[in-house]
């Protein structure tokens, strides 16, 4: 080996360190610039990432708010049930733990996958609740193999009870999940697709009251999603607590009624002065707590495909012709108008020809001569067919719409319909032809194509027992959002000008209906002027009525009965309302059960024991047709 | 053996830099491992400091005996490597899917931490009474086969990170010992054209899974990904000063797997920031630069091949984990020198720095 070869190689050797030492140098500069583009250029990303890493926002639900009754009876509460979710994020094998849940719970595989599949658009980090209201075996079961079930929560949330079950159903409502036009609308704001809110009755008319405020708690999960720590809790604040104007014994009165005579039908009573809802019954009925924890779809099939419609609000979804009742509207017309005095007298014969045509009375042989009380009493059709032909549809229509039969009343319910009036335009408009005045003969005693909704007649009575203020009948009295209850204020829906002897007029007609020779004989109590009007609601028309009595008269087809009614009838009414008894046939089926809402009311006002509904005196043959209220 | 002359001239600078990195190391150890509910030191922490006081004495041994004197018992070193591999796939435990370990008694050694320093042994005694005109092809022969028997015999374990820490070694002495570009050209040829073999018949199917992921994250996120994206949440979340020691979220609530292992200098990205970073890659550049320049002072080549050897695996290492602990590279089973948790490859990386604190120390004499 040469001195000189050596060099060489030793120079050689050093250039090849130094490259070794460029290379190291550069890569190491390499790595640092990386470490600063991720640490400092890139950081509030990843800081960020790190963030929703380990903590997590756990929504705490606020109990919606207690409804009351006028008395401070609790009728709708909330109960603590346990729900079982599945956090996806926390599970390797979705499938492996479902079938596992699935075994140990006995619930259907199919409603856990369909949630789980509803609900995939969520952040893997989010429950997906797939047991509602789970049993307390299902939740120790899943708690017993908490470790092998890692990805599977329980979790305790408020939810609804109503107290008196199917009582006051419709106007009490329901909650469930928000739907996704809901979570879109600007009601519901800020809500997520988990939430639970008010979808019929008053749960929705006052869902934002009663909904409350959900709390929040952020905590720290490690990398298991176990909680290590809480970092910062919101309690959540209760939804407001709500008085209703409702009277539960009046309500018990009203469907225990129901339930004895075996109809269907709404019932509504109101305080005149003011529109307060005492009663509202719809029957058949159903439960609400069905609803409380997301219905099943099967249960909700059900209930929607049922020909009674349980789920239909009579009181103020039902459109009934008015029958008798309107005549209330067409006495007051002839009146006010100046067409006739209240001594005005027709003789009936027992049918009257008019635009060339006959049109009958109810009572065959006649009632003789009669004033408008004497009208009233009897119901005459003949009188107000010839009320009717003198004053026309126009003026039956000015003041069946003074009385709002063709508005909604603005009750603090959702979903309510507005009657029909018909009138010159609108025969133009559906049915292109022009108005016949034969068409207002059957008008002016309710028939033909006039429509109401119990709701708007339980408002006209009131009205007439007021002497023309109109009230807007509502549910709710108070309210108490954490400081005490205050009350709602209320306001008068309007004003129907009416003469002192109009009033006079109607009011006497009205009481003879029920202390008199009247149809109305059985809501008579003694010492309470009870002032009311029956009425029958055709079902179908008359030569329609025909055929089916041919074809041994089917049930479906009966006539509604009505009666509408005050009391007392003097300067301070205390009630009214309307008993709307479908398939009853006369307005005096309906007569006893108005009655039985008033002696309770009495007795309840005097500290008696409350009645019992007296034993129908009439054979009812249809009660296997309607559920119990 | 030790003159007063030599004490004087061991590296202390070298030293010093070594058991800084070494203690950070073991900070970040216990932050890792750290268990607030018990408040003990854990095992791991304990375990770690009886490494770094057997590899001094390790560092001692190798700085102390003459390296000549070593480089000429380089076959039994070696030997005594390949045998302990061979016995670990014999013997050895199966922890985490692949065989490493060896159990002695109390103290458990993975021979492949030892191979590197074997081979760069064998190869800078080899290469040291070689020609200086240049490699041969036999002597390419030679370093091939030599290096292919323990790196297949870790690759069996399997440990892919660790025999690929052979690669460096083998490169970087035959480089420095004097290979052409022409056959270096024609050895990157080589390797390009046996990759799809490679890639088809030498990987297991977590290998190639790693690889995979490593191109897309994403595609596996709660997988082989999950470490990869998680490494780059936990560095660019700790930011320019850090969240501050033991306050990491990632490393606290255990986001990022064997943080105290593979993931340490992630560990230290997030809690003590770019800084701490930089301070961190500061001390590393400092050892091996410092390293180099034994290998440029002797005028030993015996020494500066020991010195490369040494130098280029642990470069090797520290470059790929720290860049893999950014999410920047496959995982891979790779440890970082000095600071990750793990005794034999404290003990071998200490050794291997003694043999640097050798050349240096008899620079003047040999």
């Amino acid at each position: 080996m040469s001195q000189e070869l050596f060099s060489v190689r030793r120079n050689r050797l050093a250039v090849r360190l130094s490259v070794l030492r460029l290379t190291v140098t550069v890569l190491m500069v390499g790595v640092a610039l990386s470490y600063w583009f991720i640490q400092v250029v890139q950081h509030n990303k990843f800081q960020q990432l790190a963030e929703n890493n380990h903590r997590r926002s756990v929504a705490l639900r606020a109990p919606r708010g207690i409804l009351f009754d006028r008395d401070g009876t609790v009728l709708v509460e909330n109960r603590y049930s346990f729900d079982i979710s599945i956090v996806r994020e926390l599970t390797t094998d979705l499938e492996y733990l479902i079938n596992k849940l699935v075994a140990i719970t006995g619930v259907q595989l199919r409603d856990v996958q369909d949630e789980i599949d509803r609900h995939s658009e969520l952040p893997e980090y989010q429950p997906i609740v797939v047991i509602r209201d789970a049993s307390l075996s299902q939740v120790a079961a899943v708690a017993a193999r908490r470790f092998e079930l890692t990805g599977i929560a329980i979790e305790q949330v408020p939810t609804r009870r109503y107290r008196v079950g199917t009582s006051a159903a419709h106007l009490l409502g329901y909650v469930g999940e928000i739907t996704a036009d809901q979570i879109a609308s600007l009601d519901f704001a800020g809500l997520t697709d988990d939430a639970v809110v008010g979808q019929s009755g008053l749960e929705f008319t006052y869902n934002q009251l009663l909904m409350g405020t959900d709390g929040r708690r952020q905590v720290i999960v490690n990398s298991v999603g176990r909680e290590v720590e809480t970092i910062e809790t919101n309690d959540p604040i209760n939804g407001t607590r709500l008085q209703l104007t409702l009277d539960t014994d009046l309500q018990n009165a009203a469907e225990e009624a129901f339930a004895a005579t075996g109809f269907s039908g709404a019932a509504i009573v109101l305080e005149p002065g003011t529109g307060e809802v005492l009663v509202m019954t719809s029957v058949p009925t159903y439960d609400p707590n069905a609803f409380a924890l997301g219905i099943d779809m099967r249960s909700w099939q059900a209930l929607n495909t049922d020909d009674r419609r349980p789920l239909h609000n009579r009181a103020l979804q039902g459109r009934y012709s008015p029958g008798s009742i309107f005549k209330i509207v067409v006495a007051t017309a002839a009146l006010e108008e100046g067409l006739v005095t209240p001594d005005f007298k027709v003789r009936c014969p027992g049918s009257g020809v008019f635009h060339g045509q006959r049109f009958f009375c109810h009572l065959r042989g006649g009632h003789g001569e009669l004033d408008m009380q004497g009208a009233l009493e009897r119901s005459c059709n003949v009188y107000f067919y010839t009320l009717g032909s003198m004053l026309e549809i126009d003026l039956i229509e000015k003041w069946a719409k003074k009385f709002g039969l063709n508005q909604v009343t603005g009750i603090d319910l959702p979903y309510e319909a507005a009657g029909l009036v018909p009138s010159r335009d609108w025969k133009q408009e559906v049915n292109d032809e022009p108005w016949y005045p034969g068409e207002t003969i059957s008008v002016a005693i309710g028939q033909g194509p006039v429509n109401v909704t119990p709701l708007s007649i339980a408002v006209m009575m009131a009205t007439v027992a007021n002497g023309g203020i109109r009230p807007i009948p509502h549910l709710l009295k108070a309210v108490d959002s954490g400081n005490g209850w205050s009350p709602v204020k209320t306001s008068m829906g309007g004003m129907v000008e009416l003469s002192s002897e109009t009033i006079q007029t109607l009011h006497e007609g009205l009481w003879r209906v029920v202390n008199g020779q009247g149809t109305g004989r059985r809501a008579r109590i003694d010492g309470f002027d009870v002032a009311g009007k029956t009425a029958t609601s055709q079902v179908i028309s008359l030569e329609g009525r025909a055929k089916v009595e041919e074809s041994n008269s089917e049930f479906e087809w009966r006539d509604h009965g009505w009666f509408a009614f005050f009391a007392p009838r003097n300067d301070a009414p205390e009630l009214a309302g309307v008993v709307l008894a479908e398939h009853s046939d006369h307005g005096y089926l309906a007569a006893p059960i108005a009655r039985h809402i008033m002696t309770t009311y009495l007795a309840k006002k005097d500290g008696r024991p409350l009645p019992e509904f007296p034993r129908p005196q009439t054979p009812v043959t249809t009660t296997n047709l309607v559920t119990e209220p | 053996m030790l003159e007063r002359r030599l004490y004087s001239l061991i590296d202390w600078w070298l030293l010093t830099a070594i058991v800084a990195v070494s203690a950070i190391g073991m900070m970040m150890i216990y932050s890792t491992t750290y268990d607030e509910t018990s408040q003990l030191v854990s095992n791991k922490l304990i375990t770690q400091g009886y490494a770094l006081v057997a590899g001094l004495i390790a560092f001692s041994f190798f700085m102390f005996l003459d390296y000549r004197v070593i480089a000429n018992n380089s076959w039994v070193f070696y030997l005594a490597v390949i045998v302990a591999l061979a016995l670990v796939l014999m013997f050895g435990d199966v922890v985490g899917g692949s065989r490493r370990w060896l159990w002695f008694g109390p103290v458990n050694v993975q021979p492949s931490e030892f191979a590197k320093i074997a081979l760069t042994i064998l190869l800078a005694g080899y290469f040291a009474e070689r020609s200086l005109r240049g490699v041969t092809f036999i002597n390419l022969a030679f370093v091939g086969l030599v290096t292919v028997i323990p790196f297949m015999l870790i690759v069996r374990e399997p440990d892919l990170g660790s025999a690929a820490g052979l690669l460096p070694v083998a490169f970087a002495i035959t480089y420095i010992a004097g290979l052409r570009f022409r056959v270096l050209a024609l050895l990157v040829m080589l390797a390009l054209l046996t990759t799809p073999v490679a890639w088809t018949y030498a990987l297991e199917d977590y290998q190639r899974s790693r690889l995979l992921t490593f191109l897309d994250p994403a595609q596996d996120a709660q997988g082989a990904g999950y470490q990869q994206i998680q490494a780059k949440i936990t560095v660019g979340s700790g930011g320019l000063t850090g969240k501050g020691f033991l306050q990491g979220t990632q490393g606290q609530y255990k986001f990022l797997p064997v943080a105290h292992n593979d993931f340490i200098f992630s560990i230290l990205a997030e809690e003590h920031g770019f800084l701490g970073v930089i301070v961190v890659l500061g001390l590393y550049l400092f050892v091996i630069l410092r390293g180099l320049e034994a290998a440029r002072s002797t005028k030993d080549r015996l020494g500066a091949y020991l010195v490369v050897g040494v130098i280029s695996s642990f470069t090797f290492q520290v470059v790929y984990n720290i860049t893999m602990s950014a999410g920047l590279l496959p995982v891979k089973g790779l440890t970082l020198p000095l600071m990750s948790y793990g005794g034999s490859s404290l003990v071998a990386t200490l050794a291997g720095f003694g043999l640097i604190a050798n050349v240096r120390m008899r620079r003047f004499t040999n």
